[in-house]
């Protein structure tokens, strides 16, 4: 599975590509919202003035692929939480009203899939479409549908991608489980911080994937993942994914891993950095953008355009840098709160 | 490649809390559509539901987690049905830790179904609630995982109606491509003021139990429940029973609108072509099929359409909805389940609150009880919001 | 104080932008008499239901079933009528 075509919305400014130059948001704050285009300018008025963010996101990066490529027969979504402004409008429209006459949008677009329905009905796109809201792995659980779709020749070109919105939903239930600091971090010292929580992110990532492309971005190799590992079960199950795919652990010369900044789940990433590849370059990606389920979406856009040769913002991520070694295979490796854990394995 | 059999079924809903209770309401005829007794709604008098007849502390005495705190009813009506399932299954726990073994749940609600607790924790109106880390659609997956050791793929998925639907065809195709030994798959769905409210606002319910096919349906009736089903390949179930095949799948948008299918009902007819070409089989194989069959006025003209289009001569169909409700996420699996249901006991149970069937297609739903001898092979469909369409078609082993 | 047929108009036109989020659309560019399900504003189904909240919200108007609905939501001018003839 290759990436031919990719778009981002998120914190920095990748949507028209700026990032890849060198140039950094920086940002000192708890929440890191995303930096969107001019939406009006491409979307439909009568279609957007629906849209709650996460739709416009996902159409916003979506719907630009979706006109370059009129051949897409398949779009698979990961989003853990779907339209959550738009749900929690409509939640509050119940208790507001007490269960009256209520409006209709709000609940029509805080549904996951709505992402990935405007965009087949933009694109009249009829293939398979589905979307996985499995929290920290929906993106890996998309990502492994297209590998299967392709191995099973079910079809040449895929759009797919991973979406997540802020809304004072997510943000306001996941502070009171303490996911978040208690004060503002600079993003150039998220990595190394000492307190737990980490900071929260928005986002959404579009690729087409494709069969047997002549140029592309990089490979999508495999993606593996498991659910309330111990560090032997991790290990086990990176290697599994290795092994299949005809590999060693000295075959992958980076590992992009998603720290957060959360002191009480380092632990995982040191395992992996320190005792599972300790030659391999070592990258983070969530001082770029915060946190959020779906966000290795943003590591597989940073991953596939290093793989590519576009290393500009290197540095921006470097945490670790070993002797010799060119980027030829990524290995991102994510956890979401030390319960779902994801590898997803990329080559030049 | 590996066939993949079905060794294992678990289903709770308003006509049954097990396997045999929903077998004997279906042949008997008897719906499980009323007054909701446990469901707190402004609307319980007024609109009837497809309640599981159980409270939650019933649910967790019966699925043995009354210590455990911040279990939705969604997760509670989980438990039950998964627990089924591996044990009609025989899974022992070592099976259900390989990594070999999946589970691939779905639902719409999840914990939303906590309304007046979601309402208070994303409004920081007061102390976080029991039910803060619950909320989420893929939670209650998580608590299957942790209670019973899942160690292989796992997954979430929420394509609406067709979402349980779509992780029986995830499942299926994860054992075909060797990644798999077997999966677990289905799907659970609670009533919640979430999803009586938003189909309210879009004036899709019925004020009257649901009528699908019939020619004065006015809207649907909304239900609840868990199904799910034990998948495995054929070298890991050799010596097992075997209640089905999953023969065939496909699944195809409707590219029309976000809440209502279009007129050519392209998306359905294509599922279902898609089910057909995926095992080559000719539509007048079909013995019976399981209708989406909401009883709304734009589904059930369109799916008849999409019957019409696809089979020569329409095989005989039904709706179970109209003896559970729709069940959303669950539907897939629940429906699913009594195909399988109808199949292995050659039976074919008649669609209910259908006195004037829709009559432009020489056809009508099946309208009294039937055993059917030869029955080899069914279909059952689900479709969408979201323009999601799904048809799985299962074989007589 | 009761209203102008005028001011009625307006304000109909600020809540269907509001209600609708119509976007680049200000309320005094909604004509009294196009009709609101035609081309200039293509609006949809979800929209009439939409409507038929703004009515029951602003005006305690009690639309039950859109096809009522839809006799109703004709053009700014048929709904003012209607506001003018059941508003309590």
């Amino acid at each position: 599975m290759y990436i031919t075509d990719l778009k981002a919305i998120s914190s920095q400014l990748t949507y028209k590509e700026e990032f890849l130059k060198g140039e950094l948001v920086a940002y000192d704050d708890k929440v890191y919202n995303v930096i969107e285009p001019d939406y009006i300018e491409f979307i439909p008025k009568g279609l957007l003035r629906r849209m709650g963010k996460a739709v416009r996101m996902g159409v916003g990066t979506g719907l630009p692929l979706v006109k370059e490529n009129n051949d897409i027969d398949a779009i698979i979504m990961g989003t853990a939480n779907g339209g959550l402004e738009d749900c929690i409008k409509f939640l509050n429209q119940i208790v507001e009203y007490d269960e009256g006459v209520l409006t209709p949008t709000n609940f029509v677009q805080s549904t996951p899939n709505a992402v990935a329905g405007q965009l087949a009905l933009m694109g009249q796109c009829k293939g398979y479409n589905t979307t996985y809201t499995n929290g920290g792995l929906a993106f890996e659980n998309a990502l492994l549908d297209g590998l299967l779709l392709f191995q099973q020749g079910a079809c040449s070109k895929i759009l797919l991608g991973g979406i997540e919105e802020i809304s004072d939903y997510n943000y306001n239930i996941d502070s009171l489980v303490n996911k978040y600091k208690e004060t503002a971090v600079k993003n150039s010292e998220l990595i190394d911080a000492t307190t737990p929580g980490t900071v929260c992110g928005e986002g959404a990532c579009m690729f087409i994937m494709e069969r047997n492309p002549k140029n592309y971005y990089a490979k999508i190799e495999d993606v593996g993942q498991i659910t309330y590992p111990n560090k032997e079960d991790l290990a086990y199950c990176m290697d599994e994914m290795l092994k299949r795919n005809k590999l060693n652990r000295s075959d992958i010369d980076t590992v992009m891993l998603g720290l957060n900044g959360d002191i009480n789940h380092n632990d995982w990433y040191t395992h992996v950095s320190e005792d599972l590849l300790p030659e391999a370059n070592t990258l983070s990606f969530k001082n770029l953008i915060g946190d959020y389920r779906t966000c290795t979406s943003f590591a597989v856009w940073l991953a596939a355009h290093l793989l590519k040769g576009n290393t500009e913002f290197i540095e921006t991520i470097q945490i670790r840098k070993s002797h010799s070694k060119k980027i030829s295979r990524i290995l991102i490796y994510n956890h979401f709160d030390a319960v779902r854990h994801g590898f997803i394995l990329l080559s030049a | 490649m590996e066939k993949v059999y079905v060794t294992g079924i678990g289903i709770i809903s308003a006509i049954g809390n097990n396997t045999d209770a929903n077998h004997h309401s279906l042949l008997n005829a008897q719906s499980g559509i009323g007054k909701a007794k446990y469901f707190n709604s402004k609307y319980t008098s007024s609109l009837n539901f497809g309640e599981v007849d159980l409270s939650n502390d019933d649910l967790k005495r019966i699925t043995n987690s009354s210590h455990q705190k911040g279990l939705s009813r969604t997760t509670l009506l989980a438990y039950s049905a998964f627990q089924q399932a591996i044990d009609h299954a025989k899974l022992d726990p070592a099976e259900l830790s390989s990594f070999r073994t999946g589970f691939i749940s779905s639902s719409t609600v999840g914990g939303m179904c906590n309304t007046d607790e979601l309402y208070a924790d994303a409004n920081l109106k007061e102390e976080p609630s029991e039910f803060v880390r619950s909320y989420g659609g893929g939670e209650h997956t998580l608590r299957l995982i942790e209670k019973y050791g899942i160690k292989g793929f796992t997954s979430t998925i929420n394509t609406a109606c067709s979402s349980s639907a779509n992780a029986i065809m995830l499942g299926a195709r994860l054992i075909k491509s060797g990644r798999l030994d077997r999966v677990i798959v289905g799907g659970a769905d609670s009533l919640a003021k979430y999803t009586v409210n938003g189909f309210n606002s879009l004036m899709i319910l019925s004020e009257n139990p649901c009528k699908p096919f019939d020619i004065h349906r006015d809207g649907l009736t909304l239900g609840e429940g868990a199904g799910y089903l034990v998948l495995e390949g054929e070298s890991t179930c050799k010596n097992k029973m075997k209640l089905a095949e999953v023969l065939g799948y496909g699944n195809a948008n409707d590219a029309h609108h976000p809440s209502a299918t279009s007129d050519e009902a392209h998306g359905p007819r294509m599922a279902m072509e898609r089910a057909l070409a995926s095992c080559k089989l000719p539509s007048d194989s079909i013995d019976y099929v399981n209708a989406h069959g909401t009883g709304t006025p734009n589904n059930d003209s369109t799916e008849m359409f999409a019957f019409h289009k696809t089979f020569g001569a329409i095989p005989p169909f039904n709706s179970t909805k109209s003896y559970t409700g729709h069940t959303l996420a669950a539907s897939g699996a629940v429906e699913a389940i009594h195909s399988i249901i109808s199949l292995c006991n050659m039976e074919l149970y008649p669609s209910l609150n259908c006195a004037e069937p829709i009559s432009d297609y020489n056809a009508s739903p099946i309208r009294e009880f039937k055993k059917l001898n030869n029955m080899k092979i069914v279909m059952s469909n689900s479709f969408g919001f979201g323009g999601s369409c799904t048809s799985l078609i299962f074989s007589k082993v | 104080m009761s209203q102008s047929r005028e001011e009625l108009k307006l304000e109909l036109k600020k809540h269907i932008v509001e209600y609708l989020n119509l976007l680049e659309i200000k309320p005094e560019d909604i004509k009294d008499d196009v009709p609101l399900f035609g081309p200039e504003l293509e609006l949809d189904s979800i929209d009439s239901v939409e409507m038929i909240v703004l009515l029951d919200r602003e005006y305690e108007i009690k639309i039950t079933n859109p096809t009522e609905g839809r006799k109703i939501l004709v053009d700014v001018n048929t709904i003012v009528d209607y506001i003018l003839e059941n508003k309590k």
